[in-house]
């Protein structure tokens, strides 16, 4: 396809520069929700066995909310009955309180019943390692708050929506010449360029999904607050319409006997959870949340619908799966793809292997810009490397490797640290270790960097079946496919290693992964790049 | 033939991307908004559709910005159809 020459040569500039910019947030986001596509199952892997005395059976779910109400009324605003239970959802019963204080931090508490029937009530829930990584994923790595965060995470989408376009621009003149050709040879950076185009191209489609809906995702409030300002100057959110005779005060329906009235109207649907609680009219609601592989999903795992508790009649279906109507459907369809719950595991492995792709196509799009800004300075005649190009190529290496690893050992500690588990604990281990491999790769320069830090990546990742080993006592094994994924992890990073030593030792003295002190321009073959 | 086109001069076309792209995804989601006839529930699906269009619409004006020829024509042209779409709001009865 024909495009003028200067507006590719803008867009490979724009390109570039946008890329550089972006790239490692990206990759970091790319990392960590791939991950958070098996949120689940890592929550359930990651949680110790609970000191709750066991779910309550589910006939005696009743007994257990009349103890905790009469105990605790706080409850009473708003608790959660649990109709699965696991290792990642120990308790039938959860209720959460925000704390005092000026950042008040959510308290949940989880409820049983004893052998003799005494309430017992527990604060340590399942690990909150899952919702690290997923918080990560969301703030692009960012150790701020979320006000702070999320803006930047917007902008950062902003450029990354304007890396695809000057992106395609790039690629369609030589897009015929060049899609299905990955010339692995002498020439490095072809095969790199190969490779970033071929992963750009054929994942396309993901990346335009998850750039539009990360832009919404966050400036949400800003678009609201924008809207509202110049359509709806003073209107707050509007009053539901009351009911035409709200119920008198009596007891809802037993817990049993509304699970069976929702399941009636709602075939295919799987209840997982009936949150009780006052609707801000003072209603009282019961939120229900389930799945239905049939259907995308408004929430990352679970759609979720309103009833009467009753009467148990559905009263509200805007987020409900295959029965919200198409407005519904069209919005949640934006959520749905973003989160990739639409198609059971086979979607949720796709998407798994898309996010991978997507952040090994920000690595080779930096090492590209790496690269070529070296020859650039070479033409010019530098024979060093300048520090900017000495500083990007260490974070090349550092920050990648630094998220893997940091989020590895978070992981792997999950176990070890059992029920004292806290998101500030996962946070600062996940902190320290990616800070350490940075600064250790801005120390070291790129080539001994990754000589160096590949190998203690791979360990890295082996402390997680290695936790699971060293704590099966207290802790059995659960998800055992997450070791088994950990152990593969550390085999590639281990070939990776193998390779990255041979380069530093044979390739171009001018790479910037050689290590030999650099001189005279080097063998021809880098010289041929485009 | 007119000058090329080149990334030297991006600031201002990207900021007039940046600024009246947004001010574009506002008036064309208000457009939206009054077109198919929400209601007051600015929260409601059909509104939260039209809030959903922003992002597309500014992320798209602030990549092709660039094919502008300078800073000044990018907010000249954009500046002029930010204009044309909030008078049409006006039109439509925005403060009503």
């Amino acid at each position: 396809m024909k495009i003028r020459t200067d507006i590719v040569k803008m867009y490979k500039e724009i390109h570039g520069w946008v890329g550089i910019v972006s790239g490692l947030a990206l990759f970091i986001a790319f990392f960590a929700g791939a991950i958070t596509m098996f949120e689940e199952p890592l929550q359930r892997w990651a949680s110790p066995p609970s000191a709750l005395a066991g779910p309550t059976p589910l006939d005696r779910t009743d007994e257990l909310v009349e103890k905790v109400l009469a105990q605790h009324p706080e409850a009473s605003r708003g608790y959660e009955i649990h109709l699965a239970t696991g290792p990642e959802q120990p308790a039938r019963l959860t209720w959460t309180v925000r704390g005092q204080g000026e950042h008040p931090a959510l308290q949940t508490y989880y409820a049983a019943l004893e052998q003799d029937g005494s309430l017992q009530v527990v604060e340590q829930g399942p690990s909150p390692v899952a919702d690290f990584v997923d918080i990560l994923h969301q703030q692009v790595g960012l150790p701020f708050e979320h006000e702070i965060s999320m803006p930047i995470m917007g902008a950062i989408a902003l450029l990354y929506a304007i890396a695809i376009v000057s992106g395609i621009f790039v690629l369609l003149p030589s897009l015929v010449k060049d899609l299905f050709a990955l010339r692995v040879g002498k020439n490095a950076k072809r095969m790199w360029l190969d490779l970033h185009n071929v992963l750009g191209l054929l994942s396309l489609p993901f990346h335009l999904v998850m750039a539009l809906t990360a832009v919404v995702f966050a400036f949400h409030d800003q678009f609201y607050d924008a809207k509202t300002l110049a359509f709806k100057p003073d209107s707050g959110r509007p009053a539901m319409e009351a009911s035409a005779a709200p119920p008198a005060r009596q007891d809802r329906l037993p817990v049993l006997e509304l699970v069976e009235r929702i399941d009636d109207q709602t075939p295919g649907f799987t209840l997982r959870s009936l949150t009780f609680m006052q609707s801000p009219e003072g209603e009282e609601v019961v939120r229900v949340s389930g799945t239905d592989p049939r259907y995308g999903l408004r929430a990352p795992t679970y759609g979720m619908a309103e009833a009467d508790p009753f009467t148990g009649q559905l009263t509200e279906l805007d987020y409900m799966p295959g029965m919200q109507d198409g407005w519904g459907a069209t919005v949640t369809s934006f959520f749905a793809l973003h989160f990739g719950n639409f198609g059971g595991p086979g979607i949720r492995w796709t998407y798994f292997l898309l996010g991978i792709a997507g952040a090994f196509l920000f690595y080779t799009g930096n090492l590209l810009w790496v690269e070529s800004r070296r020859k650039r300075e070479r033409r010019g005649g530098a024979v060093q490397q300048t520090r900017a190009t000495k500083v990007l190529g260490a974070l090349t290496v550092g920050v990648p490797l630094g998220c893997i690893a940091g989020i590895a050992v978070t992981v792997a500690a999950a176990k070890p640290l059992g029920l004292h588990a806290s998101e500030a604990i996962h946070s600062a281990i996940y902190y320290a270790v990616f800070l350490a491999f940075t600064g250790f790769a801005l120390m070291r320069g790129a080539p001994r960097a990754a000589m160096e830090l590949l190998p203690v990546t791979a360990a890295a990742v082996l402390l997680i079946p290695l936790a699971t080993l060293v704590t099966l006592g207290d802790h059995p094994a659960q998800i055992v496919w997450v070791d088994i994924m950990a152990i593969s992890a550390a085999g590639a990073f281990w070939l990776a290693w193998r390779k990255v030593a041979r380069r530093a030792r044979e390739g171009g003295r001018d790479s910037i992964w050689s290590i030999k002190p650099s001189g005279q321009a080097a063998n021809g073959s880098v010289e041929r790049v485009v | 033939m007119s000058e090329p086109l080149t990334s030297k001069n991006w600031f201002g076309k990207a900021s007039a991307g940046l600024i009246l792209g947004f001010a574009l995804a506002l008036g064309i989601s208000g457009i939206l908004y009054r077109s198919i006839d929400v209601g007051d529930d600015i929260f409601s699906l059909p509104a939260q559709f039209t809030m959903w269009a922003m992002g597309p619409i500014w992320a798209g004006i602030l990549s092709f910005c660039f094919l502008f020829r300078s800073g000044v024509r990018a907010w000249l042209w954009l500046g002029g159809a930010t204009l044309a779409v909030w008078l049409a709001l006006f039109a439509m009865g925005v403060s009503a």
